[in-house]
Parts: C-alpha cells; sequence; structure tokens
C-alpha cells in the first residue's frame, strides 16, 4: 500500500486539507439588481449617460440658492438688449481677459444672461420631472397593484377607468387638463408658505397636468405582473402563514415590480422634459420662471432677427439630458426586464 | 366576425361614457368659470350672462352632458360658427399636409426598418440608430424653429410661413412643413418597425425559407413584410384621427390655417366650446379606431376573435 503513494507524481497531493471547498462553489448569489448595477456598470455608454444625469442632478440642486434667483433676473446692463455669446473681453489695454459666466452663453432680449437662465432651467425640468412622476408612478402603482391583486369588481372598476383614460390621447389631455388649470389660484397651504410658493410658483399646473394623465402605462403593467405574481407559490405560503394581504402586497409582491417602476420613471423624464416645451409654446406651461420650453418660445421671433444662442442654449440642454435619459432607458430595461435582452 | 365586432361596440360605449364625463369633468368643474375666462376681467355682470347662455352654461348640467355626448357644441365664441362649420373648413388644410407626411414617412420607415433589420449590427444598424435616438431627444419645437429659419429665412428655398387655396400654390407652401414633419416622423418608426421585424425574422418560417434556398431578399419582401404589416396597419388606423386634428406647433408655427392652429388659437382665446369640442370629438374617434384595430386584427389573425 505504502508503495503505491510514494509513487504519485504530485507530492502535493499530500498537502490538501479536506476542508476547504473547491474554488468554484463560493461566489456570492447573484441578484437581480446586483446583476442589473453590474451591466450597466460594465458599459461605457451607461457610465458616460448617468454621469451626465448627475451632473444635471447638481446642478438642478445648485439652483436652489438664491444666488440664482437674483442672477437670472438682473440686466447684464443698462441697454437692456441682446449681446451674442463672448468668451473674452479686451480691456482699454487691449489684453484679453476671460469674460465673466454671465455673457458666456449671450444676453437674451431683455439684456438677462442666458448662461444663469440655462442653468435655473435645470432645477425647473428637475422639479417637474419628479414631482410629475411621484404623482403618476404612484397612482399607477397603487391603482394597478389593488386591481391586479384584489380582483373582481374593483378590477373592472380601474380596467374601464384606465381604458377611457387612455382612449383620450396623451398630448390632447395634458394640454385639456393644463387648460382647465390654468388661472387657478395656487392652493390654500402653499400661499400660506411662501417658501414653498417660491419653490413652485407657476408649476403646479405643469406638475399636475403631466401627473395626473401619464399613469396608465404603470397602471397596465403593475397589473398585468400582479396577476401573474399572486398565484406564485411564495404567496400562497404567506397566506398560509397567516399574513395579512396588505403585508403580503407590500413585502412580497410591490419589491417583484420595482424595475417596472424604474424602466416607465426614466421614460417618463424624457416624455415630460419634451412636453413641457410643448405645454410653454401653448402658453399653458411656466410663465414666470425660465424653463427651456419657455426660453425656445420666446426665440421663436428672435431667430429671424439673427439672435441663435438663447434657443440653441435650451435645446442642447434639453437635447443632452434626453439623450443619456433615453441611452440610460434602453440600458436599465436590458438590465432589469431579461425577457426583453436579445430583441433589441 | 360580425359578433366579435358588435361585442367589441358595445364594450365601447362605457368607455365613451366615461370620456363624456372626464372632458366635462376637465371643462365645468376643474376650469374656472369659462364664460368669465373668456370674457376677461373688465365685463359686467350682464354681458357675462349672455356669453354663459351663448355657451349654454345656463343650461341644465343634465342637458349640456347629453348635447356633448350626440356631438352638438355650441358656437365658437370668436368665430360665431358651428364648431363642425370650423372643422369642416379647416381640416382639408390640415389632411393636405398629414395625409402626404403620413406615407412618405411610413415608406421611409419600413424602408429603414427593413434595412437595418436585414444588417443588425454592422455599421448601417448603428448608424441608422445613432441618428434616431439623436432625433428623438431634440424638442420638435426647435428642429421647427431651426428649419423655419434655414430653409426660409437663411437659404430662401421656401417660404417662412403661410398658406394659399389653390394646388399649385398650396405644394409651395406647404413642402417644407411636410419635409421637416417627415424628418422627424422617422424616427420613433424606424425603431418601432425594426424590433418588429426583428421579432419576425426569429420565427421558424424564415429560418425554413433561407433552408430552401429563398435569396434573403425575397424572404424580407415576400414573407416578413406581410407579417409585419400587421402591426403597421394596427399603427396606420390609430393614427387616423391624429391626420386631422393635425400637428398644433407645425401650424402654429408655419401659419397654417388647419386644425391644429384652431385648437391652439382657442387655447389662447379661451375659446371653450371649439376646445372641449376637439378633445371630445378626437378621444371618441381614437377610441373608434381601437376597435377597428381590434376587428382588423381578428379578421388578419382570426384565432383572436374566438378568445
Amino acid at each position: 500500500m505504502t508503495a503505491i503513494t510514494h509513487d504519485l507524481p504530485n507530492a502535493a497531493c499530500a498537502d490538501v486539507v479536506p476542508d476547504v471547498p473547491p474554488p468554484g462553489l463560493q461566489e456570492t448569489p447573484r441578484t437581480l439588481w446586483g446583476d442589473a448595477w453590474k451591466r450597466l456598470r460594465s458599459s461605457v455608454t451607461s457610465q458616460i449617460c448617468m454621469g451626465i444625469v448627475a451632473i444635471y442632478v447638481l446642478v438642478g440642486l445648485a439652483s436652489l440658492l438664491p444666488y440664482f434667483d437674483r442672477k437670472i433676473n438682473e440686466p447684464w446692463n443698462q441697454d437692456r438688449t441682446y449681446a451674442p455669446p463672448t468668451l473674452f473681453t479686451h480691456d482699454a489695454q487691449g489684453h484679453r481677459h476671460l469674460a465673466p459666466p454671465a455673457l458666456w452663453l449671450g444676453l437674451e432680449f431683455q439684456g438677462r444672461s442666458v448662461f444663469w437662465r440655462v442653468l435655473y432651467g435645470t432645477r425647473i425640468a428637475l422639479l417637474i420631472t419628479v414631482c410629475a412622476s411621484i404623482l403618476s408612478l404612484g397612482i399607477g402603482t397603487v391603482l394597478g397593484v389593488i386591481a391586479g391583486f384584489y380582483g373582481g369588481w374593483i378590477d373592472d372598476l380601474i380596467t374601464w377607468l384606465f381604458s377611457t383614460v387612455s382612449s383620450i390621447p396623451w398630448l390632447l389631455l395634458v394640454i385639456a387638463m393644463a387648460y382647465a388649470l390654468q388661472g387657478n389660484e395656487s392652493p390654500q397651504f402653499m400661499q400660506e408658505h411662501p417658501k414653498l410658493q417660491q419653490l413652485f410658483g407657476g408649476v403646479t399646473t405643469v406638475i399636475l397636468a403631466l401627473g395626473l394623465t401619464d399613469w396608465v402605462n404603470l397602471c397596465r403593467l403593475m397589473r398585468g405582473e400582479v396577476i401573474k405574481l399572486r398565484d406564485r407559490d411564495f404567496v400562497a405560503a404567506g397566506r398560509t402563514m397567516g399574513l395579512s394581504n396588505f403585508r403580503i402586497l407590500f413585502r412580497h409582491i410591490l419589491p417583484n415590480t420595482t424595475h417596472l417602476i424604474i424602466i416607465t420613471f426614466s421614460l417618463g423624464a424624457v416624455a415630460y422634459v419634451q412636453v413641457e416645451v410643448v405645454l410653454a409654446f401653448l402658453g399653458l406651461g411656466i410663465t414666470d420662471k425660465p424653463s427651456w420650453g419657455k426660453m425656445i418660445d420666446d426665440a421663436k421671433l428672435e431667430l429671424l432677427r439673427g439672435v441663435w444662442w438663447q434657443v440653441t442654449a435650451a435645446t442642447v440642454a434639453i437635447f443632452i439630458l434626453c439623450l443619456a435619459l433615453n441611452i440610460l432607458g434602453d440600458a436599465l430595461r436590458d438590465a432589469l426586464d431579461p425577457r426583453l435582452r436579445g430583441v433589441d | 366576425m360580425a359578433a366579435y365586432l358588435v361585442r367589441k361596440l358595445l364594450l365601447t360605449i362605457p368607455t365613451i361614457l366615461g370620456i363624456v364625463l372626464i372632458t366635462f369633468l376637465l371643462f365645468r368643474v376643474v376650469a374656472r368659470d369659462p364664460a368669465r375666462a373668456y370674457a376677461g376681467k373688465e365685463k359686467s355682470e350682464a354681458q357675462l350672462q349672455a356669453i354663459r347662455h351663448e355657451m349654454w352654461l345656463d343650461k341644465p348640467v343634465w342637458k349640456q352632458f347629453l348635447l356633448t355626448t350626440v356631438f352638438q357644441f355650441p358656437h365658437s365664441m370668436r368665430y360665431k360658427e358651428s364648431v363642425w362649420t370650423l372643422i369642416a373648413r379647416k381640416a382639408p388644410v390640415s389632411l393636405a399636409i398629414q395625409v402626404p407626411v403620413f406615407f412618405i414617412a411610413l415608406g421611409l420607415q419600413l424602408v429603414l426598418a427593413l434595412f437595418t433589420a436585414s444588417r443588425r449590427g454592422q455599421v448601417p444598424d448603428y448608424l441608422v440608430t445613432f441618428f434616431t435616438v439623436l432625433g428623438m431627444s431634440v424638442p420638435p419645437l426647435s428642429i421647427y424653429i431651426a428649419s423655419q429659419w434655414l430653409f426660409g429665412g437663411y437659404l430662401r428655398w421656401f417660404p417662412v410661413a403661410g398658406w394659399s387655396t389653390g394646388f399649385f400654390y398650396a405644394i409651395h407652401f406647404a413642402a417644407l412643413p411636410i419635409v421637416v414633419s417627415v424628418m422627424m416622423d422617422i424616427g420613433w418608426g424606424t425603431r418601432f418597425y425594426r424590433t418588429t421585424v426583428l421579432e419576425e425574422i426569429s420565427n421558424d418560417y424564415v429560418r425554413t425559407a433561407r433552408a430552401k434556398g429563398v435569396q434573403g431578399r425575397e424572404v424580407l419582401l415576400t414573407h416578413v413584410l406581410r407579417n409585419v404589416m400587421i402591426p403597421v396597419v394596427t399603427n396606420t388606423v390609430v393614427a387616423l384621427p391624429f391626420l386631422i386634428t393635425g400637428a398644433l406647433l407645425l401650424e402654429r408655427l408655419f401659419q397654417i390655417p388647419g386644425m391644429g392652429g384652431m385648437l391652439v388659437d382657442a387655447i389662447h382665446t379661451q375659446d371653450e366650446p371649439v376646445v372641449m369640442a376637439i378633445v371630445y370629438t378626437t378621444a371618441v374617434a381614437y377610441c373608434l379606431m381601437l376597435v377597428m384595430t381590434d376587428v382588423l386584427y381578428a379578421w388578419v389573425d382570426p384565432r383572436v376573435a374566438l378568445k
């Protein structure tokens, strides 16, 4: 017996410790979110887009400072007229200096700085997107989950509701809602808190018009998903254990549907920014503060006079944000919904 | 088939009632007093009453409801004409632009979709995807304004805005809006049909055809295109009501006297009968077109009707 072991070619075999498991079994378990994040992180385009969105969010948050409120309204000089974008100015001796930021993108028709107005527009766009999304995602989730889970007459009622709302083309519905809401006084609680009034101002109309109309898609998706989930074993197991319906919904079914919410949010953000431009054009949007849509609308007559900087600045701002969100939304959909992979 | 149609039509009745409800809720309950909105601040109470009478606001609510449901609307406050007369006058103008845009865009979308789907993953595919995503991210208003300036003001190839009756003069004015609209529409449609074509290509019968030795182009045009026409037709039917509504931004910017322009003007002048009429009519038309889509789908694919 011993003679055979001495003949073994690899003497290291004698050092093998039996307690350590072979390398292949030591991975951490893969979850949907970990997997999705890895996919998102791996592509360079996704990283760039996430960076761009992060920059926009930072600019939006920075523009909450009162410095911005002053800068968007003060005219650059006494002339109160246009000026093209200037990067460098010359002083009396002919030396070149870097111009102050206010002039980098030029001045619009009242002499105010386009640069600061574009940055302020970021805040308005983000405010609209976030608030309208909260509203529409909230309504869609609640109604969809209730319809899918309880079934019966509640399901029929909610199905009738979203079929009806979706029968009206969305843009038309937003316009009708904004038309109906225009000129209404701000709600009571906003007038009592001037800080809120300053933050929101004329934006409430747009937020309500967008948020109260866009919930139908998510409602449908959630209802379909919940109907599929409620027959699964883990729900039956929960019921057997004596969990209440509420707990099952919140702790078990809802977390399995959050990927739909995220995807819908990223697509909706693009739509809200674009529709805000349309509303501004129709005069139903934000009137007192500079939003990108308002800047483009103001600029439509300027262009024929050769003043191109305001419309270009606002368009580029919208374009970059929507491009980043579109690409990110595609990447999110690929990462979070395995069934959609491969069809592109 | 007839039973299916009847069943679908009956199911739309609660939806149409819901549409009337929503329209009424929006324009009478949520909005502030339409008469005051139209009149502005200076009018006296007597003038307000007269305006209310014109807008049928003094009729009992159930009667207003009923009249709206059967498409009876008060006269437009601005034009003092029946809304239907206005629509009859302005809809052809909108159609004159939207119909060419629709068919040209559809043709281009299908060609591009088939082209990029057959060359999936290669350079043309990436190029087209790149440009369509670009096109979807730019606000349409900027493109309209920019092309108005570029082609109208700077290059002077087309007039900046305006309209004229008479076929040959109208072409002159319609050319730029048509070109710009087609440019804007191609992006979304190409992406959508490309996905449809790709799904179609992954079916077994395409593999069989290729195995039989059928050329790639013939496979695409003879087999795949036919099956792709189903979603194309359903999209077409659903888009019909929007052809009449016209493009709101386009008509306002290019001063085209179509229905879209009428809606925009009505919003600006607080002409509530017109706004409500257009919203309600378009919604009902869209609803009926959805039914048509379902029926067409069942006609092409009889298995659907059996469910």
